[in-house]
């Protein structure tokens, strides 16, 4: 599904600050499979999500999606690709505040201009889905930690992505709730969607649910599971 | 087409909850702004209504009005001197005029009483300016006494009251009668305050005068272009004072909006960031700022101008009193002939509305172009 060729990641390049965050990366993440980037701080794992996710471009190398190069494609059609294709969650959740929990949901698809009406109905769907449809009318800065991450995963979902890309979606919850996070992983991978987590939290990448374990160190690949 | 309108509301549907979410934050905001559109509104229609009323006055102006002054005051002039001046070479028509100053002890007010050939001005009656119905509250068949040179009074029934179109000039005026006239100031016959001059040929103006001043020395002969600059010049100071009120208005603008502008607070570069980081595009972003943008930048607008409009020609510019003081000892009270057009509001539009909206996006811009990844590292 999505392919990386030698690809560099490089920032301040040229500085006295330069820094080669991935360095020759070749790996291809197969579809409808939950793979889980680990290794300790600063390997890079991140960096690697986001270029995956279509977030950021490589410095060097080549990334295929669906056997679509992308790496030179311009900014507006990176854009185009995320949003139909990735669904994230975030670390911090990254809820908009003040703002309902049903709009919080909508909002990804706000620029694809779908009929408001249509939108709501998918994201009050999805609110039902997760247990949490009574909360749809709350302010996100009145939800507990699960309820938050509920409310990220619904959003991650509201483009009906191919992808979902979740960045140490476990760093803010305890071990009950991480383990409830597995158990949605579960069903989104039973629905066909294709999973990509970073984490170094070993309830994340013991699970069972999980395929793959890519083992990353300063910016290379050690373990390519 | 129908994706477009979609996609347009759905961004509309956001701006008003993010206006709403900072309610206490834009509505200080409108406040602030309406305040300083309301100052520049209201100076900008005030001096223009001036302007009008002066252009206007200046038009029916004779062109050569001569007085004659005694120990360098001005004094009544004999009307015989009207019959040489008449024999001067483009002169067309001399005429005497009668007129004075009246002080009202009541009102605290000057009036200027002058003599009409109006024959619709019979004896014991007097055709007024609103500012002095207004002055007096007094209705049209209202009797005003005057108090006369030797102490005892007249009463004068109000006939008429005079448009309101050139109201600074006619504001503060009396037509009376001769005989009135007379009976309250003891002038005396073959006396005139001034001569006012019809003249064939513009440019023989100067000549002309220096021709009076040479038969008559004790003349001097006042030019509508002098009046003009007399004019210029008061304009000029009473604008000057408003400039230092616009400009004082201007500043308080220009520091609200670099606060906008370098204000964009740290929770609004984190949503900005979210939003990226979801999908948005910059070009969404920058729509939903210049919407919110745009709603309070046009709704205090509109507020600003309504409410400078209302200051200006309906509740007589109060707050401009003391700047205009000077006037109101001449002209008791005057209140303006609206004269607001699509000029005045769209220079007002362009004084206040565009930059506030350019300021405003800029940071936005800044703040919309960071890179989406960004949202992953904070
Ligand atoms: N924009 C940037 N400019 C400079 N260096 C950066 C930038 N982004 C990331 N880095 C560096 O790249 C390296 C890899 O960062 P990355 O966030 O991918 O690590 P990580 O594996 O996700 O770590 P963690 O487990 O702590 O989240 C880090 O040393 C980081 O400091
Ligand atoms: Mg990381």
């Amino acid at each position: 599904m999505i392919e990386l060729h030698a690809v560099r990641k490089v920032f301040n390049a040229g500085r006295s600050n330069e820094f080669v965050a991935l360095d020759g990366i070749s790996v291809g993440i197969e579809s409808a499979r939950v793979t889980v980037l680990k290794g300790p701080s600063g390997s890079g794992k991140t960096t690697l999500l986001s270029l995956l996710g279509c977030m950021a471009r490589p410095t060097s190398g080549r990334i295929l999606f669906q056997g679509r190069e992308i790496t030179s494609l311009p900014e507006r059609f990176l854009t185009e690709i995320r949003r139909r294709s990735f669904g994230f969650i975030f670390q911090q959740f990254h809820l908009i505040k003040g703002v309902t929990v049903l709009e919080n949901v909508m909002f990804p698809a706000y620029p694809l201009g779908i009929a408001h009406r249509v939108l709501k109905q998918k994201a009050e769907g999805l609110l039902e889905m997760f247990g949490i449809g009574a909360k749809a009318q709350s302010r996100v800065e009145w939800l507990s930690g699960g309820e938050s991450q509920r409310v990220a995963i619904a959003r991650a979902l509201i483009n009906d992505p191919e992808v979902i890309i979740a960045d140490e979606p476990t760093a803010h919850l305890d071990s009950k709730l991480s383990k409830e996070l597995m158990e949605f992983v579960r069903q989104m991978r039973s629905d066909g969607k294709t999973i990509l987590v970073a984490s170094h939290d070993p309830i994340v990448f013991e699970a069972d649910v999980v395929d793959r374990v890519i083992e990353m160190r300063d910016g290379q690949i050690r373990d390519r599971g | 087409m129908k994706h477009f309108l979609e996609r347009h509301r759905n961004i509309l549907d956001f701006t008003v909850s993010s206006l709403l979410r900072r309610k206490a934050k834009n509505l200080a905001l409108i406040v602030v702004y309406t305040f300083v559109v309301f100052l520049v509104a209201s100076v900008v229609f005030l001096v223009s209504a001036i302007r009008r009323e002066a252009a206007l006055v200046l038009a029916k102006a004779p062109e050569i009005v001569v007085q004659r002054l005694v120990a360098g005051r001005h004094d009544y002039i004999p009307l015989d001197y009207a019959d040489s001046i008449k024999e001067i070479k483009g002169v067309q028509n001399v005429k005497g005029r009668l007129w004075g100053y009246y002080f009202d002890p009541t009102t605290s007010a000057n009036y200027t009483l002058m003599v009409s050939e109006n024959p619709a001005i019979p004896s014991g009656s007097i055709i007024v300016g609103r500012g002095v119905a207004r002055g007096l509250l007094a209705k049209e068949n209202g009797a005003i006494p005057f108090k006369t040179y030797d102490g005892s009074y007249v009463f004068l029934k109000i006939k008429e009251i005079l448009d309101a179109d050139l109201e600074i000039v006619s504001s503060d005026l009396i037509l009376l009668c001769e005989g009135d006239f007379k009976r309250i100031f003891r002038t005396l016959d073959g006396l005139a305050t001034d001569l006012v001059l019809e003249v064939r040929n513009h440019r023989e103006l100067t000549t002309i005068a220096t021709k009076i001043t040479q038969l008559f020395p004790d003349t001097r002969p006042v030019l509508r272009d002098e009046i003009l600059r007399t004019y210029d010049a008061v304009f000029d100071w009473r604008g000057g004072l408003c400039i230092v009120v616009l400009s004082g208005a201007i500043l308080g603008f220009i520091i609200l909006v670099w606060d906008k502008a370098t204000g964009l607070s740290a929770e609004e570069k984190r949503e900005i960031g979210i939003l990226k980081g979801i999908g948005w595009e910059t070009s969404d972003i920058l729509l939903t700022k210049f919407w919110e943008g745009a709603v309070i930048s046009l709704s205090s607008f509109f507020l600003g101008v309504i409410l400078a409009y209302a200051h200006v020609f309906m509740s007589g510019f109060v707050l401009f009193e003391p700047a205009i003081k000077g006037w109101s000892v001449l002209y008791p009270r005057f209140s303006l002939t609206p004269a607001f057009g699509f000029y005045q509001v769209s220079t007002l539009f362009f004084l206040t509305v565009v930059p506030y909206t350019l300021t405003t996006i800029i940071p936005s811009w800044r703040a919309a172009t960071i890179d989406p990844d960004m949202v992953m590292r904070s």
